[in-house]
């Protein structure tokens, strides 16, 4: 594989970049493998690099129905966190957040992770302590976090409104100083051109039709472009796993809603961190192009479709004025939409099934981007060893029958209320 | 000053109405009717700007929304506006604009260092470095990359500017007043259909304004210009302009945005200054015609390269030349158009056709005018920097392969023309599939799926007669079927000039030897060799293209440049147009104002603000408010100096010594009407009900199906088949539509109607072991002793006139009541307790007050039940029945729910007593442990106990029950402190409940 | 945005309802013995399916009716609406 550095970079800019290879090869199927990863977007390839590099296993697949990277892997907000109150959410997204530090090193792509840090701002004393339980819960996860009062908030922030024509002033705010951004769509390549280099096949434009099981166990998949044998399977399908699941006849915690994001013109440098509104339900960054990039609610209702309706945007925008009244000037240029994996409890599941072979990673709601490096590890690991990591040992799927839920925001089982 | 580019006999601008007008600091003049990129044409100002990687210098390409050059920063009526696109702003007096991305100015840019160093900046080129030293990307690299990026600067003020939104349904809704807007509308508006006619532009008339046409025996001007009168005078019609219809969503629900004010110095007091329409429309009409797409050649970038249809528009409309020497690039006829225009005006076109002997109409017309033409030649490169100097051109071989004798030809201005590009924006925001049609070599709306037609050139018909033949014929289907009306308008003979064929054309060919820069995207520098890499390097799907090279994603979303990417896409991967695909066309089609989007919910208005009846004495008595939710309760009624731990301390403490009153207005409130109404709340609390007595209260805890805690309150059998229910503030609505869900979906057997009457009622809560006494002077006629109103009694009473309820029930933990009348009678009762309280010394408390009594006497509330407790982690399980089942019950046999050392509220006190413990504390064992440190439990609420006057939190501790007497730690690192507590009951005060029944 | 035909009430915009999920789950009768598997199907299991799925809208700014709503989660067609009691075959 070609290394990338300034050197290369220069190197073949005298030959018109004309000796570029490819990043990855667009692979035709064979007919077996020892492991298939459906699903092409961060978390599979993710896996299959970390299968590859971690446990030595490098007869794979990962068969994409669409274009690598076309999921929400390219549709998110591109926030990186690990600012969660619950050890088991804590523990994995810290991990994460070791591996996002040094990828672009790892993967040799620049994947830009810029760790701006990420403010969440509370609009009352109960939200301040609720804050306080989440952040000192950190702490004691040996997590970065510092409790903002206004003035410090002022200060990172001035753009905020800390004016008195607000609704619901700023009483402050919780920071994790390490958290912050990456370049999304370069995670995916960057996992792609690795996962290629040690022999992983990646095969677009490749749908999944169906499953071939006997006797309890996974002996392979049919696909649109044929049945591949496979030793053991993994799902890392977010947003389409119920109907994966359908064709296994097997009925999950989740829901599947659309979740919308917008940028708005490219403006030059205004806001340095990743901002959250505590009052409703808007976060914002602006990213290296200059575009403020925003996100919120979900549209509300089960959907499959890459499409949103502007009534949540709406909402999303008038808390972004709420908080940045500066918004108001500035003009939405892009809007999109992912579906998403909602699960019961707000936190995902990455675990075993009951058929032999056949491995799980879904239901990774609003946090599945930030989640993709640790995701990838782990669920490697659990594929590899047949059995859970210590870090994706509360992501179990029987966690809804036992009881030992892993609820952030306590808000329950209706999904589509954020 | 003299406009050297102004045409004195055309043009559609009001030349009487000087308007001045400044940029980058100059002063300069235009007139009425001008944009602000005419007025610097006719000034013979084309360097507005520069492009966002390799600032290269930039000026006006298009005349209109597709403009993917001439981005200013505008000031208006004092505010500053990013990244208005000069073709669209129009003139006004006073306007001011300058150049964005570029320092110091835009005529002598540092940045374009980068057009010198462009080998080294490939698309993509930020992936393959700045990975050494590990942390030089976000300290170093990221920072100047972010520096350099952006277009305009947002103000960071509040926007002064007021925007509003407008609901409005119709028949057809019809986007576009070109031809087959028009038509259309004319004839579904005669047919007595509700019509809503936009345009984006401050003209209609859409191609009329600029074609050579005639129909019927008017120009297609003047057709236009007096159907539009006709259509403003009926009243079935709402015709828009500068009305951009940007999105189309669900249902046959799509939205514009009208600028009312943009193109005025100012906005009035109650003018707003765009509104937003959310439209429902039984049909729509889709006609909003194409945009003319480039043919592709070396330095195209070069400011005096323009689209052909533009020039003509600059010179139809505005009276404005884009140069004297023009050169006409063409693969069509259209742009004989634009050459005829120029000789009309007096000035020689050269005009090159990539086609080899093309024959018609126009182009005889062309000829016999004297206008050079020379077919089979192509615009091999501009040359110029900050402006086109000359040309290279050079005739082209049959197979587009070759260049021959390349020569260069002095021009100011390279007219170019790739033909036409339907747009389908709105068609395929609607969910309809698009087909390619080779005959155009561009997309057009496959069958629909809203209600909604596409047509004339947005569905790919280029010819006026095809168009309003098929408009007319459809607006007067459409209508029909919604007004079962039959009239019928007749279609208008035309006549307009028949056009030959296109060619497939659209990329020059490099010159041997040279490494001209071809863009397709000009405002994000994306050059055919940058689509070339991304295909070599791997990245083929054309989401892949985009997403690597940014093809298409600047502010103009590729209006101008996605279908020759596509082209290109096509002819590297050897692969029909078709089967590359489109990228996915998305709201907005034009970027628009967030302000207009938010409309008028801003500041204060954010969100609804709610009062109690008694807020104004509040005010006056010098209450210090909190948000609960959407409402301001009073936290604290402040006295002198006092902070919110003295004064919460006193009314606390006078609660607990004298009596206190607290507005409790805010809690929701239930009535629960009907025979079945005790089995129903039965099924709805954990606690048992069918025995509840006539005249009393009882307290009761609901739960979701999941087992978790959703709500507490009291419910008071009024009479024999009423209830009234209260719920927490925060829960009031959830619980009602939790009520009805089971009424209605769960229960419908059930005989139980529920209503909020949360707005009906105020509430005051009197509490203390003195309230009795306030009662009873406020209540003289009834007898209000322990016997006749025991704890959780319930009387009905007459408060001085006025209808009161009087519950017996305490959130205190005291001798406590609370007080109901109507809501218009709060002020009333709140003002006759204070009255009559003086002699007991009442004082009002606030929340925070509240808070420190339900605290020390362990009572639960929104920090305990969050969403994650069960009845017994908060010490409720008393409350849950084992005999009947209740919503929710089955989900408490699960096992993490029986866990032995399940968490469970206690007391915590600090062994100091002195020390306040922070809410959101963890309790922990050892707290020098390495991380991460085992957590136990965490700080729910914290107080003052009053009683005990030292401090008292509550607490969620594992093993809760089993570990009252143990010591421990409350750490809260995120303040430094760890503080040894000792964990007791929670019940701090009067644990026995003797107060409230005394 | 979403024009939802409320049974009761006529057509009206989706911003004057909320949204209650999957209407074809159906509670367990009360005071029977049930199931871990059955619990958890009624609690946390979901078809959610693409394409056809028959969910609940509580007009909740307006006649407050529970009504059910038969829509494609795909293209957000909307086939039918119904009120609570309607038996619908899916």
């Amino acid at each position: 594989m070609q290394k990338y550095s300034v050197l290369s970079l220069i190197k073949n800019a005298f030959s018109s970049h004309k000796d570029w290879e490819v990043a990855w090869k667009d692979q035709d199927p064979k007919k077996e493998y020892d492991v298939v990863i459906i699903g092409g977007g961060g978390h599979g390839l993710a896996t299959a690099y970390y299968l590859a590099k971690e446990h030595k296993i490098t007869n794979i697949a990962v068969i994409e129905k669409g274009w690598i990277g076309g999921g929400n892997i390219g549709r998110n907000t591109t926030i990186i966190r690990s600012n969660y109150m619950h050890d088991e959410n804590a523990l994995f997204y810290e991990k994460g957040m070791e591996l996002w530090r040094s990828m672009s090193q790892d993967l040799n792509f620049n994947i830009m992770f810029s760790p701006r840090g990420i403010i969440n701002l509370a609009h009352s004393d109960a939200q301040m302590n609720a804050y306080a339980r989440r952040g000192n819960s950190m702490k004691l996860n040996g997590i970065d976090a510092v409790l903002l009062n206004r003035e410090e908030v002022k200060n990172k922030v001035p753009i905020l409104d800390f004016s008195d024509n607000v609704r619901f002033p700023i009483f402050g705010g919780l920071m994790q100083p390490s958290a912050g951004t990456a370049r999304h769509d370069a995670v995916a390549w960057g996992y792609a051109r690795q996962a290629d280099s040690m022999g992983v096949d990646i095969v677009q434009h490749c749908e999944v039709t169906g499953f071939d099981i006997s006797n309890g166990k996974i002996k392979g998949i049919k696909t649109s472009r044929g049945d591949i044998k496979a030793k053991k399977v993994g799902l890392c399908v977010a947003g389409s796993t119920s109907i994966l699941a359908d064709m296994l006849n097997m009925t999950l915690p989740i829901e599947t809603h659309l979740l919308q994001a917008c940028v708005s013109e490219p403006i030059k440098p205004l806001l340095d961190h990743v901002v959250t509104f505590g009052a409703g339900h808007f976060y914002c960054s602006q990213s290296d192009k200059g575009e403020m990039v925003m996100g919120g609610d979900l549209d509300g209702y089960n959907s499959y479709a890459q499409r949103g309706n502007l009534p949540t945007l709406q909402h999303v925008l008038t808390e972004g004025i709420a908080m940045f009244p500066f918004l108001s000037k500035l003009k939405m240029l892009r809007t999109w939409g992912g579906i998403m994996d909602m699960s019961m409890d707000g936190s995902p599941i990455i675990d075993k099934t009951h058929i032999q072979g056949l491995y799980l990673n879904c239901g990774w709601c609003y946090g599945g981007f930030k989640a993709t490096p640790a995701s990838g590890f782990t669920f490697a690991h659990t594929i590899a060893q047949d059995k859970v990591h210590e870090l994706n040992a509360g992501f179990r799927l029987d966690r809804f029958s036992t009881g030992h839920l892993i609820d952030e925001k306590g808000l329950g089982t209706k999904t589509w209320i954020s | 000053m003299t406009q050297s580019f102004r045409l004195d006999n055309t043009g559609l601008i009001n030349k009487n109405k000087k308007i001045s007008f400044k940029f980058n600091g100059k002063n300069y003049f235009g007139y009425e009717g001008d944009t602000l990129a005419s007025a610097l044409i006719a000034n013979g100002v084309h360097l507005v700007g520069r492009s966002f990687k390799y600032h290269r210098p930039r000026g006006f390409f298009g005349a209109g929304v597709d403009e993917p050059y001439a981005i200013v920063q505008l000031s208006r009526n004092g505010e500053t506006d990013p990244n208005v696109r000069a073709t669209e702003q129009e003139l006004f007096e006073g306007l001011e604009a300058k150049s964005v991305n570029c320092w110091p100015s835009v005529n002598f840019d540092i940045g374009a260092i980068n057009n010198f160093l462009n080998i080294f900046f490939p698309a993509g080129f930020y992936y393959k470095t700045f990975m050494w030293p590990k942390s030089f990307w976000y300290k170093i690299y990221e920072p100047f990359i972010r520096k350099a990026a952006g277009f305009g600067s947002a103000s960071t003020k509040h926007d002064k500017e007021k925007y509003e939104h407008k609901y409005e349904y119709c028949d057809l809704l019809i986007a576009g007043s070109g031809p087959s807007g028009l038509a259309s509308a004319y004839a579904a508006a005669k047919n007595g259909a509700r019509v809503i006619l936009a345009e984006d532009k401050p003209r209609y008339g859409g191609s009329l304004l600029t074609s050579d046409v005639s129909i019927g025996n008017q120009s297609g001007k003047d057709w236009a210009d007096n159907i539009i009168t006709e259509l403003k005078g009926m009243e079935n019609v709402i015709v828009k302009n500068r009305s951009q219809i940007f999105g189309y969503y669900d249902h046959n629900m799509l939205v514009m945005s009208e600028r009312i004010t943009d193109h005025l110095p100012k906005s009035d007091k109650h003018t707003p200054k765009q509104r937003m329409w959310y439209i429902r429309a039984k049909q729509v009409v889709i006609s909003s015609g194409s945009i003319e797409r480039p043919i592709v050649f070396g330095n195209n970038d070069t400011p005096g390269v323009v689209l052909a249809s533009a020039a003509k528009e600059y010179m139809k409309v505005y009276g404005v030349l884009v140069g004297k020497k023009p050169v006409i690039f063409t693969n069509n006829d259209s742009a004989y158009e634009t050459a005829i225009e120029f000789k009309k005006n007096n000035i020689n076109p050269v005009v090159l056709d990539s086609r080899k002997n093309p024959q018609s109409e126009i182009i005889k017309e062309a000829l016999s005018l004297g206008i050079e033409i020379k077919f089979s030649h192509v615009v091999v490169a501009a040359k110029g920097y900050k402006k086109v100097k000359s040309c290279d051109i050079a005739m082209i071989s049959d197979n587009k392969e070759n260049l021959i004798d390349i020569s260069n030809i002095k021009c100011d201005c390279i007219c170019v023309s790739g033909f036409w590009t339907p747009t389908i924006h709105l068609a395929s925001q609607s969910g309809s599939k698009t087909k390619f049609i080779e005959d155009i070599d561009a997309f057009v709306p496959d069958k629909s799926k809203q209600k909604e037609i596409t047509l004339g050139s947005a569905n790919g018909v280029f010819t006026l007669d095809e168009t309003l033949k098929t408009s007319f014929q459809k607006g007067y289907e459409l209508s029909k079927e919604i007004t079962n009306q039959d009239n019928k308008l007749q279609s208008p003979q035309v006549s307009e000039k028949q056009q030959s064929k296109h060619d497939k054309f659209w990329c020059v060919p490099l010159p041997n030897g040279k490494n001209y820069k071809r863009f397709l995207d000009f405002q994000n520098d994306v050059a055919v060799s940058d689509i070339e890499l991304a295909l070599r390097e791997g990245y083929r799907s054309i989401e892949h293209v985009k997403r690597y090279t940014t093809l298409g994603m600047a502010t103009d979303q590729g209006k101008t440049s996605n279908l020759n990417g596509l082209q290109l896409v096509s002819n590297i991967e050897n692969k029909v147009v078709p089967a590359v695909g489109h990228t996915t066309f998305r709201p907005p089609y034009t970027p628009v104002t967030i302000g207009a989007i938010v409309g008028r919910e801003i500041g204060k208005h954010s969100k609804p603000t709610r009062k109690s009846p008694m807020h104004s004495w509040h005010e006056k008595n010098n209450a210090v408010f909190v948000d609960a939710g959407v409402w301001l309760r009073p936290r604290y009624y402040k006295k002198g100096n006092e902070g919110l731990f003295e004064a919460s301390k006193r009314e606390a403490e006078n609660v607990r010594k004298n009596v206190g009153v607290c507005d409790v207005t805010t809690l929701g409130k239930i009535d629960v009407k009907g025979k079945d109404s005790a089995e129903f709340l039965n099924r709805v609390y954990t606690n048992a009900w069918l025995k509840l007595p006539v005249g009393k209260a009882r307290y009761g805890v609901m739960l979701r199906e999941d087992g978790v805690v959703m709500d507490d309150g009291t419910t008071t059998r009024i009479s024999e088949n009423h209830y009234h229910m209260t719920t927490t503030t925060a829960q009031a609505a959830n619980v009602l539509s939790h009520l009805e869900y089971y009424l209605q979906i769960v229960w419908p057997e059930l005989d139980v109607n529920v209503v909020s009457s949360t707005e009906q009622w105020a509430g005051a809560a009197i509490a203390g072991p003195k309230s009795r006494d306030l009662l009873q002077k406020i209540f003289p006629d009834i007898d209000v002793s322990n016997d006749a109103l025991p704890f959780m009694g319930f009387l009905e009473a007459n408060l001085f006139g006025v209808k009161a309820r009087i519950f017996r029930i305490s959130f205190s933990g005291e001798l406590a009541y609370e007080v109901n009348v109507e809501s218009d009678n709060g002020n009333f009762m709140w003002e006759k307790i204070i009255e009559n309280g003086k002699d007991f010394n009442l004082q009002p408390y606030g929340t925070e007050a509240l808070s420190t009594l339900r605290i020390e006497m362990g009572h639960v509330a929104g920090s305990e039940l969050d969403g994650r407790t069960i009845p017994y982690d908060t010490g409720l399980d008393g409350l849950v029945s084992k005999k009947k089942d209740f919503i929710g019950k089955r989900s408490l046999l699960r096992k993490a729910f029986n866990e032995t050392d399940r968490q469970r509220i206690v007391g915590v006190v600090p062994l100091d007593k002195k020390t306040s413990i922070p809410e959101g504390s963890h309790l922990v064992n050892d707290p020098k442990a390495k991380m991460p440190i085992l957590k136990l439990g965490h700080i729910s609420a914290s107080c003052w106990s009053v009683e005990h006057n030292n401090p008292f939190s509550l607490a969620i501790l594992k093993d809760g029950k089993n570990m009252i007497g143990s010591k421990l730690y409350a750490m809260s690192p995120l303040k430094n402190k760890t503080i040894p507590v000792e964990i007791v009951s929670s019940h701090y005060v009067d644990p026995k409940g003797e107060r409230v029944r005394s | 945005m979403l024009y939802i035909k409320c049974p009761y009430c006529g057509y009206r915009s989706q911003n004057e309802f909320a949204y209650g999920g999957d209407a074809t789950v159906k509670r367990p009768e009360l005071n029977k013995e049930v199931t871990d598997k059955e619990w958890d199907n009624f609690v946390y299991l979901r078809k959610s399916p693409r394409g056809k799925h028959l969910e609940l809208w509580h007009h909740v700014s307006g006649c407050r009716q529970w009504i059910k709503v038969l829509r494609d989660t795909n293209t957000h067609e909307i086939f039918n609406t119904y009120k609570s009691e309607d038996k619908v075959e899916t």
